[in-house]
């Protein structure tokens, strides 16, 4: 039996963990990072990159670079275009169907790019068992988390995802959720907690109970079209009409349309993009920073604009705002007021923000725990579920709820709920159909999940085909359709002639998903594949260990250089080999050669070998990391 | 025209897939080999929940009752189990869900009470035949506040197209709203007289039992009659706040 993880998969970022010891604690690379950024890029020779080589290659190659990719899952070509305008990579696909995302001469589904991000996890969770000495480090099955306010088909996509990437999905949790596990650890108290989760994509608002271990989510809204992302399409857009030169007023009208390439194209949107993404995260600390972006091709003449906090809340404060409806609608459902509310937590990266915080703690008439990494708590709490779920612990039980009612579209096209939002799930609904003919054996039903009146209005997920009806006169067969939502949040269907007691067979068309034969395709194709990622993997094995070593080497020469100890440390000659192995490391690190970055990594050990054993007698022992000592 | 309701009344024993051993149907694991039972066709939530056929329900022990079953059979702790206990615990707890959302509300609790009882169901938006009936049909008690309703909604109706003020139509609209409040509040108090009612009738003749169940069901098609009122009311309203255009649904 294979190792079990948790993992969240984000907008931005993603991250693995697991349990050790009865204390979830999240995975990470060499250099201490434990995020990989949700970024994709494929070579020329159709090597694929994922994590930080990805998003290096975002600005040497953005139009062959995918980021945000959940944004499309389970979405359908109508859905996104509005996101699509200022993305570098192609998105396209037929009306009504999935989302085809282009790259190079390629084409991807969003499931697989989100699966090139699972396998990173994989593999660097794979790595950590290895190192750890274990015989039998294989990931094979992960709880995988999802916005609470996913429908159907994001989670069936997410699903798809992990199945492709070689993962047996154990179960797909809600983010806010998992993260109220990852606090109910420390505190076994009982009471009613709102968890407030902002991240790069996606705003979700939870509203639990927790009792004797019983985690019970009373109700859950959202938006899975509001984040980090969002903010900074703003403060791109703005950068872009002041660069149009339209400066005056700010933003011009003309950005708000969201569609208007820059005179640099892509990559001047990944150096615009970077240089405010900056500059959003000055001020969750500062009060005044500036978007500073060189001048290089993309962006001939650069560009500056001093910006304030105070700025800076005026432009996101409607985005922020937004989140406010979510958050009451789900205090309603519950049927609570701002002043039951016990525990506010935050989630999410956007969350460091100091306008969010306030605006929470301002909602909820108390200020917001954050004591967990708000990137971490996720994950975190992922790998508990995942705990729970191999050991059958049972001191926490989590119940999470359907965000949206489900339902069936009925004579001139309203919708029938089925099951109503806000239910505990598992959950199931039956409803009774007939035939309308004599002797008809077929009967078509079209499945929808939204809480407007009009199946126009909401989401389709699927039509179903009910085959096998026995032959009778109109009327007279009766179809019971039972609707299953398991504890995923995902829904089955079966049906059965009650008369007779004959089950029917049901085709499942999705709406906007993956049918069984496309994913067993897929799975096929990766592995032809396999071979150059595989090269690809070790390219980027090779880089993260050199990183690591230039890491933990200018960590000690700079300690040096603070304590004026260079003298008694370095040998004669040694520090200008030193500096020469670095600058040469450096220097085969921007190419694509793996032995290249190895032999000069392996020169980089060697030269410093001396230098760790002195500074690991002067007790910096810590300053080396742990990983290059044992190499030395 | 109506077909015959779906048997709701369970079997009077379950048979345990594992060991073959017969078990009483408001167990949820064989009292033989102690795994968990296979749902069948359960119909009664009182029972799943232990509890008896009453009305007045102490909520908090209702919410204990759940947590402690949603602790014995949810899928979370059948992860290991073989495929006919996964499935069994997949429908327990769906069913324990459904059951615990069903008795939590006052309401739904009558009508799953009626249910089990063997009355006909008491929702106008039953459409399991998609016939649609009971919505045409004014309970007699209601006959002079609908009739009334009708009246001033035409009239507002007319108004707002030849483009009197919104605002006095809203006022309006108020207006003829609180009639139709105050019935609905004095059924919220009938409803809980004849559940308290039922509570004591325990031992009571079948007739007398019946007669409350008969009040209860009219009660309920009263109340699902007011609140389409309403409903048509704060329709109305939102078609003003369009600022006297038609509201947009020309979809169907």
């Amino acid at each position: 039996m294979g190792k079990v993880v948790g993992i969240d998969l984000g907008t931005t970022n993603s991250l693995v963990a697991y349990v050790d010891e009865g204390r979830p604690v999240v995975m990470r690379d060499e250099s201490g990072d434990a995020l990989v950024p949700s970024v994709v890029s494929l070579d020329e020779d159709g090597t694929i990159f994922v994590g930080r080589e990805a998003q290096r290659r975002l600005l040497a190659a953005p139009s062959r670079s995918v980021y945000s990719v959940k944004r499309f899952m389970g979405r359908g070509i109508d859905d996104v275009r509005g996101d699509a305008g200022l993305l570098p990579f192609r998105v396209s696909g037929e009306a009504g169907g999935v989302v085809r995302i282009g790259v190079g001469d390629r084409e991807f589904t969003p499931p697989e790019i989100s699966a090139f991000v699972l396998r990173e996890l994989k593999h660097r969770a794979e790595e950590h068992f290895r190192k750890q000495g274990e015989f039998d480090f294989e990931v094979d099955r992960a709880v995988i988390t999802v916005p609470a306010y996913f429908n159907d088909a994001q989670r069936t996509a997410t699903r798809d995802a992990g199945r492709l990437a070689g993962l047996e999905v154990l179960r797909i949790i809600n983010e806010p959720t998992a993260a109220s596990l990852a606090y109910g650890l420390d505190k076994r108290n009982r009471g009613t907690i709102a968890v407030y989760d902002l991240g790069g994509g996606t705003f979700d608002i939870s509203i639990l109970k927790v009792e004797d271990g019983v985690f019970q989510v009373l109700s859950t809204n959202g938006d899975t079209h509001l984040g980090g992302d969002d903010i900074d399409r703003l403060l791109v857009e703005m950068v872009i009409s002041d660069l149009a030169g339209s400066g005056a007023g700010g933003r011009g009208a003309g950005a708000a349309e969201g569609q208007m390439p820059p005179e640099g194209g892509p990559a001047a949107i990944e150096v615009i993009r970077r240089a405010v993404i900056q500059a959003k995260w000055d001020l969750s600390d500062v009060e005044e920073t500036e978007i500073r972006v060189e001048p290089s091709p993309a962006v001939r003449a650069g560009y500056r604009r001093r910006i304030t906090r105070a700025d800076f809340e005026r432009i996101i404060r409607p985005l922020v705002d937004r989140t406010l409806e979510p958050c009451r609608q789900a205090l309603a459902d519950a049927g609570l007021e701002p002043k039951d509310i016990d525990e506010a937590v935050l989630v999410g990266g956007s969350t460091r923000i100091p306008l969010v915080r306030r605006v929470v703690e301002e909602l909820f008439e108390r200020k917001p725990h954050s004591e967990i990494n708000p990137d971490e708590v996720v994950a975190l709490g992922a790998a508990v579920q995942a705990d729970i779920l191999v050991s059958g612990r049972r001191e926490m039980l989590l119940l999470d709820v359907t965000p949206l009612s489900l339902g069936i579209e009925t004579m001139g096209g309203v919708v029938s709920k089925i099951i109503v939002r806000n239910s505990t799930i598992p959950a199931s609904g039956r409803e009774m159909f007939t035939t309308g003919v004599d002797n008809q054996t077929g009967v078509d039903i079209h499945v929808l999940q939204g809480e407007r009146e009009l199946a126009a209005d909401c989401r389709s997920l699927a039509h179903l085909h009910l085959r096998g009806i026995p032959p009778m006169v109109a009327g007279l067969p009766r179809i019971e359709v039972r609707f299953q939502i398991d504890a995923n949040g995902i829904l089955s269907v079966a049906a059965r002639e009650l008369r007779t007691g004959i089950e029917q067979t049901i085709e499942v068309k999705p709406s906007y998903g993956l049918t069984d034969q496309e994913v067993e395709r897929m799975l096929i194709e990766s592995f032809e594949h396999a071979e150059a990622d595989f090269e690809a993997r070790l390219l980027i094995d090779a880089r993260n260990e050199a990183e690591s070593v230039i890491h933990a080497t200018e960590k000690v020469l700079r300690r040096a250089d603070l304590d004026g100890v260079a003298s008694e440390l370095f040998e004669p000659g040694e520090r200008e080999r030193i500096d020469a192995a670095l600058a040469g490391l450096k220097f085969v690190m921007a190419g694509t050669s793996r032995q290249a970055v190895h032999d000069w990594t392996h020169a980089l050990n060697n030269v410093t070998r001396h230098l760790a054993e002195v500074t690991m007698n002067r007790t910096v022992r810590e300053a080396l990391a742990g990983k290059n000592v044992k190499d030395v | 025209m109506t077909p015959d309701p779906i048997p709701l009344r369970s079997p009077s024993t379950l048979e345990c897939r594992n060991c073959g051993a017969g078990a009483p149907v408001d167990e949820h694991f064989c009292p033989q080999c102690s795994r968990i039972l296979a749902l069948g066709r359960h119909g009664d939530y009182f029972s799943f929940l232990g509890l008896p056929r009453k009305l007045v329900i102490d909520s908090n022990d209702l919410e204990r009752r759940f947590r402690d079953l949603s602790r014995k059979f949810h899928p979370d702790y059948f992860y290991n189990a073989a495929p006919t206990e996964r499935l069994a615990s997949l429908e327990r707890s769906s069913y324990l869900n459904d059951a615990y959302r069903a008795l939590k509300n006052p309401v739904s609790r009558v009508e799953h009470l009626l249910a089990i009882e063997g009355l006909p169901s008491a929702r106008s938006e039953d459409a399991s035949t998609g016939s649609g009936q009971a919505a045409g049909k004014v309970p007699p008690s209601l006959l002079e506040e609908v009739f009334a309703l009708n009246e001033e909604l035409d009239e507002i109706r007319e108004l707002r197209e030849s483009g009197e003020d919104p605002d006095k139509l809203r006022a309006r609209l108020e207006r003829a709203r609180a009639p139709i409040d105050v019935k609905r509040d004095e059924h919220e108090r009938q409803l809980q007289e004849l559940s308290v009612r039922w509570d004591s009738q325990e031992h009571a003749a079948v007739a007398e039992k019946r007669a409350t169940l008969d009040a209860l069901r009219e009660r309920l098609l009263e109340r699902n009659y007011i609140n389409n009122l309403l409903a048509t009311i704060e329709r109305e309203v939102a078609s003003l706040a369009g600022s006297g255009q038609p509201a947009a649904g020309s979809h169907g």
